[in-house]
């Protein structure tokens, strides 16, 4: 008798209006085999998790539970099927208990069902807590508890509902290494009791110290399944990144003058502390690290959304005073944040006024914006990304996320900035707008702007810049020059391995 | 540049940009209704009737302008009542103890507007939620005009001043002309300036526009302002009509005007709103409440058919808004 798979994916697709994110994934996992999901952002992991939890359904193909077809209308369906999700966002109410968040949706019940037995509660998830840190207090509001304490209580949840399916997504992005060994203990247990683990992490080492079989994927698509037992890591990392798209040369157009230079920088609200560097005309410069590291952070305070603690930002010698982001714009600074959706794009209006928005006032005249002088602008410089469809009246939220990019680097265009900043520029976008992006930004460079790129993708970062900044802890790390840089030498840099316990990232951990 | 000239779609005429689908929609409305009590009362399209109605629906309409700008930057005002009837005890009492009619006329928009700046300052600034604030400042408003007054109605507005808002040049009457002429205005500030664009960016998405240096805080207060000062105006009309300020005037105005934004296209969760949609809205429930009384029917049937003209009107709209 052959051993059924626990879990079985036969040609899941998911399509989305204007993006394929997911075409034909088909592979399977075994009873306690732990499988790592590898890949880059937007390789389709997240998205085959959503469909495996019962948050989005496939567009087409199906899959089993040990055999049975799954058909999953909502996340209680899948929990049912015995399938416990640990997301990366951590999906916690801040004011109830530890226990009350372990037990959320289908709380123990007494009195006939009608009371919540929180005693008994308390006392299971005191149970399935101190398999893993018994120091958590389940009667204590997660609002009280670290990130990383939080993580585990996501684990020990899952522990408790006896799943057959457990997905990590990134379950240690915040965790330190001695909990991570921890983390490593459960897994091992949870799969020798047949549990199977679905493991999603950018961590190499992690994944070849804990997983069994793992499933590369690539632009939506499964490249394969390989036995990570025996698999050499650099083949696996050929795998993932794969693309010609990185073997690009990258082209150089540094100038001789310093057009930025940050003195001791420091935030007031974040953990960004004391980073100082500089960029010439004409430079790229990456930022790198792992998540947390205070990369967002450090471009939020050039471009005047948080607040500057104590240091100094000059543009070409000359100090700017930094109060809010219209006076990072006035100085010619311009931001490309990390959450589009929710930081970038007015959804309702149209492309052409979300690109004109920060610059009406050069499109007015006495007063009134200049409709003819916004629509000519914007097709100049929309035609310039390449919007497609080219329909400037459009609303933005019509479009993909690759043009909604597009269309906010053209706001940064007409605004005239000289200083761009881009945040994950190319998170969640296919990889034919990823290309164009990448030429925009060598263009921006050629045409002597300075641009800092902070991005999760190696290959990314190393592909754009001329120099990199390596962030940890809200400090910089490493600076590395083009000559200096692959991917080992930078992650070793983010991860700092001299010094183990500064993995955790963060601030909650680094009391200052 | 010559391809790009080429590939550019054909915009539409301004006029008719200007004028959008859903406005259509809102237009079809009230062509269905002015039809259905065409036939039910005789005369009811006569020219006379047709001012009436636009002369009924002006304090509504001159309120719910304020109200659209307020509601598409995210916020709500439900002190606009509260803030008429300020105004309108205030101005009065100046007009009564003899002031000249433009110092007490802009004394009563300068009360409108201060009103709008401290509901304004609060949300801004201090981070109240708007249903908040303009609760909290609708009672208070209401108090300080009672408080003011004794409770009691300024009487004897001088006729100077009744005539300016209560007069007509050729036939129109002159609150249908200043109500026209304000949403001329907002029109313009809505479509042709940048503070229309930040009502509708920061209304859209706040955090975004944060980042993209669009001043919140002043989009934000401006709205409150004009909704103050157009209160204020409104108030001046009613004044006029009536020769008298009673210090408990404009109770559930906001609720009217709320509706007629609403039926225009407006949404409360900011970020989209139309001038020409609230104009035919307000227009709709003058018109309503004109043929229902031309009708004789009933006050209580009246509000019946109020409340349910709202509700099919907002069915309507997300039947034919379709998903995502």
């Amino acid at each position: 008798m052959t051993t059924t798979a626990r879990l079985k994916f036969e040609g899941i697709t998911k399509t989305f209006p204007s993006v394929k994110a997911l075409s034909d994934a088909t592979f399977s996992i075994k009873p306690g085999e732990v499988h790592a999901l590898l890949g880059e952002n937007g390789a389709g992991k997240s998205t085959l998790l959503r469909i495996l939890s019962g948050v989005s359904r496939q567009t087409s193909g199906e899959f089993y539970v040990d055999g049975k077809l799954a058909t999953f209308k909502n996340p209680e369906d899948a929990r049912r099927a015995g399938i416990a999700m640990i997301h990366q966002e951590l999906q916690q109410i801040p004011n109830l208990t530890v226990a009350q968040n372990m037990f959320l949706g289908h709380p123990l019940k007494t009195a006939g069902g009608l009371l919540v037995n929180r005693r008994e509660q308390e006392k299971r998830a005191a149970a399935a807590l101190a398999m893993i840190d018994p120091s958590i207090d389940p009667s204590t509001p997660i609002k009280n508890l670290k990130v990383a304490q939080r993580q585990i209580v996501e684990i020990a949840r899952a522990l408790l509902e006896n799943a057959k399916i457990v997905a990590m997504d990134e379950p240690t992005s915040s965790l330190t290494p001695a909990e991570f060994e921890s983390l490593a203990v459960i897994i091992e247990k949870m799969a020798a009791s047949g549990v199977a683990i679905i493991y999603v992490s950018h961590k190499m080492d992690e994944v070849f110290r804990i997983c069994h079989q793992g499933t590369v994927m690539r632009d939506g698509n499964v490249v394969g399944t390989v036995d990570l037992r025996t698999a050499a890591q650099s083949d696996v990392i050929a795998m993932m990144v794969g693309r010609e798209l990185m073997h690009e040369e990258h082209n150089s157009f540094v100038k001789e003058d310093v057009r930025v230079e940050v003195r001791g920088l420091s935030s007031a609200v974040t953990h960004v502390r004391d980073v100082s560097f500089t960029v010439r005309r004409g430079e790229v410069v990456g930022i790198a690290g792992l998540v947390g590291s205070g990369r967002t952070e450090l471009l939020r305070l050039l471009a005047g959304v948080d607040k500057i603690g104590s240091g100094e930002i000059s543009i070409d010698g000359r100090a700017l005073k930094l109060t809010n982001p219209r006076s990072a714009i006035s100085a010619g600074i311009g931001l490309l944040p990390e959450e589009r959706k929710r930081e970038g794009i007015i959804p309702m209006r149209p492309v052409s006024l979300n690109m004109a928005l920060p610059s009406l006032r050069k499109f007015a005249k006495v007063g009134v914006v200049r409709h003819s002088a916004v629509n000519t602008t914007a097709e100049t410089l929309l035609k310039r990304v390449n919007l497609r469809p080219f329909q400037i009246d459009r609303p933005i939220k019509l479009f993909s996320g690759g043009n909604q990019q597009k269309a906010i680097i053209a706001r940064w265009l007409a605004a005239g900035s000289e200083i761009l900043l881009f945040d994950e520029p190319t998170r969640g976008i296919d990889v034919g707008a990823k290309s164009e992006i990448y030429h925009l930004i060598e263009n921006l460079a050629a045409e002597g702007k300075s641009v800092i790129v902070v991005s999760s993708e190696l290959p990314e970062v190393i592909r754009l810049s001329d120099r990199v900044i390596v962030m940890r802890n809200g400090r910089i790390a490493a600076q590395l020059e083009r000559h200096e840089l692959t991917e080992q030498t930078i992650v070793s840099h983010a991860v700092g391995d001299a010094e183990p316990n500064t993995l955790s990232s963060t601030q909650e951990h680094t009391h200052v | 540049m010559s391809d790009i000239a080429a590939e550019t779609p054909k915009r539409s005429s301004k006029l008719f940009s200007s004028f959008s689908l859903r406005d259509a929609g809102t237009l079809i409305g009230l062509i269905i209704i002015m039809a259905v009590f065409a036939a039910l009362v005789p005369g009811f399209l006569f020219e006379r009737n047709l001012i009436n109605i636009l002369q009924q629906s002006s304090i509504n309409a001159c309120i719910a302008l304020g109200m659209t700008l307020v509601i598409i930057s995210g916020g709500i005002d439900l002190s606009v009542g509260p803030t008429a009837a300020i105004s309108a005890v205030l101005t009065a009492a100046l007009l009564v103890t003899g002031v000249p009619v433009p110092v007490a006329l802009l004394a009563g928009l300068g009360i409108g507007a201060f009103c709008g700046l401290v509901n304004g300052v609060l949300v801004a600034y201090v981070g109240l939620q708007p249903f908040i604030v303009t609760l909290g400042t609708l009672s208070t408003y209401r108090a300080i005009a009672l408080i003011y007054t004794g409770g009691n109605p300024v009487l004897g507005v001088p006729q100077g001043f009744r005539s300016l808002f209560n007069g007509n040049v050729a036939g129109i009457p002159n609150s249908v002309i200043i109500v026209a002429v304000v949403a001329f205005a907002a029109w313009v500030l809505l479509k042709k300036t940048p503070i229309g664009e930040y009502l509708l960016a920061v209304g859209g998405n706040e955090e975004a526009s944060y980042v993209a240096g669009v001043p919140i805080a002043l989009t934000k207060i401006t709205a409150y302002v004009i909704s103050g000062v157009l209160a204020a105006l409104a108030s001046f009309i009613l004044i006029g009509r009536l020769g008298a300020a009673e210090p408990i005037l404009g109770n559930l105005w906001e609720l009217d005007a709320i509706a007629a934004a609403a039926i225009g296209g407006a949404s409360l969760m900011g970020g989209k709103g139309s001038i020409v949609g609230t104009i035919l809205g307000a227009i709709i429930l003058g018109a309503m409440r004109n043929g229902l009384t031309l009708m004789n029917v009933q006050a209580f049937y009246q509000l019946l058919a109020t409340g349910l003209i709202i509700l099919v009107a907002m069915m309507i709209d997300r039947a034919t808004r379709g998903r995502g």
